[in-house]
């Protein structure tokens, strides 16, 4: 009985094999980031892909830049989510808020740290941009709104909102009792501080909003008023960017909630209706997203100049062909993943059972001929003639395909595994859009004729930019060891 | 106050590339770094081809967006016209890069020392020179310039800033012209102040039509192309200049 | 009480933006001159995020200033 009483919820404070052992693989992925980012910071950025456009034929911005912008945009729809739930009292959703909002607020800190990481100079960086920051660069925006502002709304909102949280757990004896006095700050749980709690709360959802669109807009800014960049000037640029931003987030939180419900084995809080709502949300912003994908494809193709045409041709037919159809075959397949609930019931009985398991095999198997590839795109490995890539590209395409077809029945009966898929998908596409955004412009946008350009980035930018996807996942982890990811509920507070 | 101008004549031009190779010398400018940069063109189809030259320093707009959109205020407009970049400012976030329309700014990817043609701290060149400051290393480069006394003219780079044609500052501000212009053995090259009817600049505008490269971009630059016509589709480079760090 | 510290906090914070925004930091325009180069006031961005932070900091201090009746 004693035991039971003092385990605090949602397995805070426990820490298994298991765990520990993804705890030494992250800090070994974060340290290996940031022996790159060393490499980078001695040697300077000639250690990444990026070069000079004009007559050194490459891209000044690349992955990192591409990286602010997907960190950027997941963290938007965190907030969001968090905000709407309260504004529009989506009860049935609250468990989600706190995964939401801690994700704005990681996303957050990671974007900044990858902004560090493209600077020629960050320590410079960092106090000129307090001491001179000028209101007309787009920068200023990204820079006070986005990462300061946001940052600093995003924490106050998720310290508000763990109050009450905090004081139920400082009620129990423990390590980090002292962490969650200080947390609570004097809360108590009376009426009156519940309603004032209530009251803050639905402002600050409502502050939150608008900051959210300026912000965001400034950071659209930042390409879309490029009179000087083809492929940038749009105004589709905006709208565009807040659609992807809501399907790569509500996308990672489908598959961080999906990851918790497993690992937690909180079936009756995440229960499946909230994936079935979430998944079709995120259907519908799909939707939406390829609808101004084709839009913009078509006026650049059809009645674009001649620059914007050179850049389209070389998204649909040219070198980032293999990117660009595929993040659209990610988004398509996520589209079909998410519309297997809406089978007929009658249908679904006669779809076969498959075990999942071949089509891990599979997967797992798709993924040696794609890494080598990589690799070699990475000119790390060159030992590889030009037939025999494009033939272990083909083999990695057709294994996953495989794998996807294999796992089809399995989703369609699963509804939360068919949400994390999404995720997983949308993600992958949302990435390789925010690329696509950044990349060709420079490359193949000169508008005297330079000639075209090359960008590969090399093992260091890839590392530091796995080091930060791990840093992301250690903070996460870590914060929900200290902390209820979800609510602590009244019938376990009655309990203990 | 001057309104400082450049006026490139593109029937003179030859393509020798003395401007390229004066403003290297004058300016130290690090491997792989055009301040100054000739495109050699070709256009037509075969037997009716034509071959032409055309010099791109920084044109040192009027509505320059890189000096809009420098978070930082590094780089700036001056008041005589001439577009700088504050090296001791500069955070390298290569915005004003992408913004310019002429791809003419060159960031530092290496420590500047590294990437010299020469080495000045290599034991063979310490040898010759004895130590001494080499006689190409222009000292002129560090002293700050203009009113507002900021280190613009090339001295003091060091790796992670941007880089770009100063106009030669240090020799406009001491009643020179720019290396590029005054080594131009063709006389395509003239530089002068606006204002002044009797300038060189002045005449040559006033004389012959000009055009100046994408100005519908609204970028108003500076410098004034008199002869031949802009770059157009049909221009292919002769030789294209893929030199990397 | 509370919530006149609040709103005072949210009305400081917007006047902060919009000051520094506007009158402290670098000008707005097309730059002609070393002038849009320089903050009129040395650090006015740093005041513009002060203002942001200052107007989310009211929620705090509503939330968690101490009742007086209540003691
Ligand atoms: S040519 Fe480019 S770098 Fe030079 S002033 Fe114009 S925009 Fe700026
Ligand atoms: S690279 Fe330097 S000069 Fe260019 S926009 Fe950034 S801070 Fe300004």
């Amino acid at each position: 009985m004693a035991t039971r009483v003092e385990q605090l919820p949602y397995g805070i404070g426990r820490f298994s094999t298991r765990l520990y052992l993804l705890l030494a693989v992250l800090l070994v992925l974060v340290g290996w980031g940031i022996f790159a980012y060393s490499r980078e910071f001695v040697e300077g950025l000639a250690m990444t892909g990026l070069r000079n456009i004009g007559t050194m034929g490459g891209a000044t911005w690349g992955l990192y830049v591409s990286f602010v912008i997907y960190f950027v945009g997941v963290s938007f729809a965190g907030i969001t989510m968090a905000a709407l739930i309260r504004l529009f009292r989506l009860d049935h959703l609250r468990p989600l808020s706190r995964m939401a909002e801690a994700l704005t607020v990681i996303a957050l800190v990671l974007a900044a740290f990858t902004i560090l990481l493209d600077l020629g100079q960050p320590l410079r960086g960092v106090i000129n941009l307090f001491r001179y920051a000028r209101p007309q660069s787009p920068f200023f925006g990204t820079f006070t709104l986005v990462i300061s502002g946001y940052l600093f709304a995003s924490l106050i909102y998720l310290y508000l909102d763990g109050r009450r949280d905090a004081a139920l757990l400082a009620r129990q004896p423990g390590p980090l009792r002292g962490f969650y006095r200080l947390w609570a700050a004097g809360y108590r749980d009376t009426p009156a501080e519940r309603t004032r709690h209530e009251r803050v709360s639905f402002w600050l959802a409502i502050a939150i909003v608008p900051l959210l669109v300026t912000a965001h807009s400034t950071l659209g800014f930042v390409f879309g008023i490029q009179s000087g960049r083809p492929g940038w000037f749009s105004t589709l640029q905006a709208p565009g960017f807040v659609v992807m931003a809501g399907v790569s987030g509500i996308g990672l939180l489908l598959v961080i909630a999906a990851v918790m419900r497993v690992v937690l084995a909180e079936r009756e809080q995440l229960h499946e209706g909230i994936f079935r709502w979430l998944g079709t949300l995120l259907l519908l912003l799909i939707l939406a997203y390829l609808y101004f994908m084709v839009v913009e494809v078509l006026t650049t193709t059809y009645a674009g100049h001649h620059h914007e045409v050179r850049i389209s041709l070389s998204l649909l037919t040219g070198q980032f062909a293999w990117l660009f159809w595929g993040a659209v075959a990610a988004l398509v397949l996520a589209v079909i993943v998410l519309l297997l609930p809406y089978l007929p019931p009658g249908l679904r009985a006669r779809v076969p059972a498959t075990r999942p398991r071949w089509a891990l095999v599979f997967g797992a198997a798709a993924l040696v001929p794609a890494s080598l590839v990589a690799l070699q795109g990475l000119n790390l490995l060159t030992v590889l003639s030009a037939g025999a890539r494009s033939l272990l590209a083909w083999l990695a395409v057709a294994l996953a395909l495989l794998c996807f077809l294999l796992l089809l029945p399995h989703l369609s009966r699963n509804v939360v595994a068919a949400a994390a898929t999404a995720g997983i998908l949308v993600n992958v596409a949302a990435i390789g859009k925010r690329l696509l955004i950044v990349v060709p412009s420079q490359t193949h946008g000169t508008l005297l004729p330079y000639g075209d350009g090359t960008y590969t980035p090399t093992w260091v930018e890839v590392s530091i930019v796995i080091g930060l996807f791990a840093l992301g996942t250690l903070l996460y982890t870590l914060f929900f060891k200290v902390f209820p990811i979800m609510e602590v509920h009244a019938a376990e507070e009655g309990a203990q | 106050m001057a309104r400082y101008a450049m006026v490139i004549d593109l029937d003179r031009c030859t393509g020798c590339r003395a401007c390229m190779q004066a403003c290297k010398v004058e300016n130290n400018t690090p491997m792989a770094n055009f301040w100054m940069y000739v495109f050699r063109f070709e256009e037509g189809e075969y037997p009716n081809t034509h071959v032409w030259f055309m010099p791109r320093p920084c044109m040192h707009c009027d509505n320059a967006p890189c000096a809009k959109v420098c978070p930082v205020g590094a780089r700036y407009k001056r008041v005589d016209g001439l577009v700088a970049t504050d090296w001791d400012r500069c955070i390298g976030c290569r915005y004003c890069e992408v913004a310019c329309p002429y791809g003419v700014n060159y960031f530092n990817w290496k420590k500047p020392s590294k990437n010299y043609y020469l080495d000045w701290q290599d034991e063979d060149v310490v040898q010759v020179t004895g130590g001494a400051v080499p006689p190409y290393r222009n000292p002129d480069l560090d002293a700050p310039y203009g009113e507002e006394h900021r280190r613009t003219a090339g001295g003091g780079r060091l790796k992670g800033v941007i880089e770009k044609c100063t106009f030669c500052v240090h020799r406009v501000e001491r009643g020179l012209k720019p290396a590029c212009v005054e080594n131009c053995p063709l006389f395509a090259l003239h530089f002068g102040d606006l204002d002044d009817p009797n300038s060189t600049v002045a005449q040559l505008l006033r004389r012959k039509p000009s055009f100046r490269l994408l100005e519908e971009l609204g970028t108003e630059p500076r410098v004034y192309y008199i002869g031949g016509h802009p770059p157009s589709t049909e221009s292919r480079q002769i030789e294209e200049v893929k030199a990397r760090v | 009480m509370r919530a006149t510290l609040a709103i005072l906090m949210v009305i400081v914070g917007f006047a902060l933006q919009a000051v520094s925004y506007f009158f402290l930091a670098a000008p707005w325009g097309i730059p002609s001159s070393p002038v849009y180069s320089n903050p009129r006031v040395p650090f006015a961005p740093a005041l513009f995020i002060l203002g942001v932070m200052l107007v989310f900091l009211a929620a705090v201090v509503y939330e968690l200033l101490p009742d007086r009746q209540a003691q």
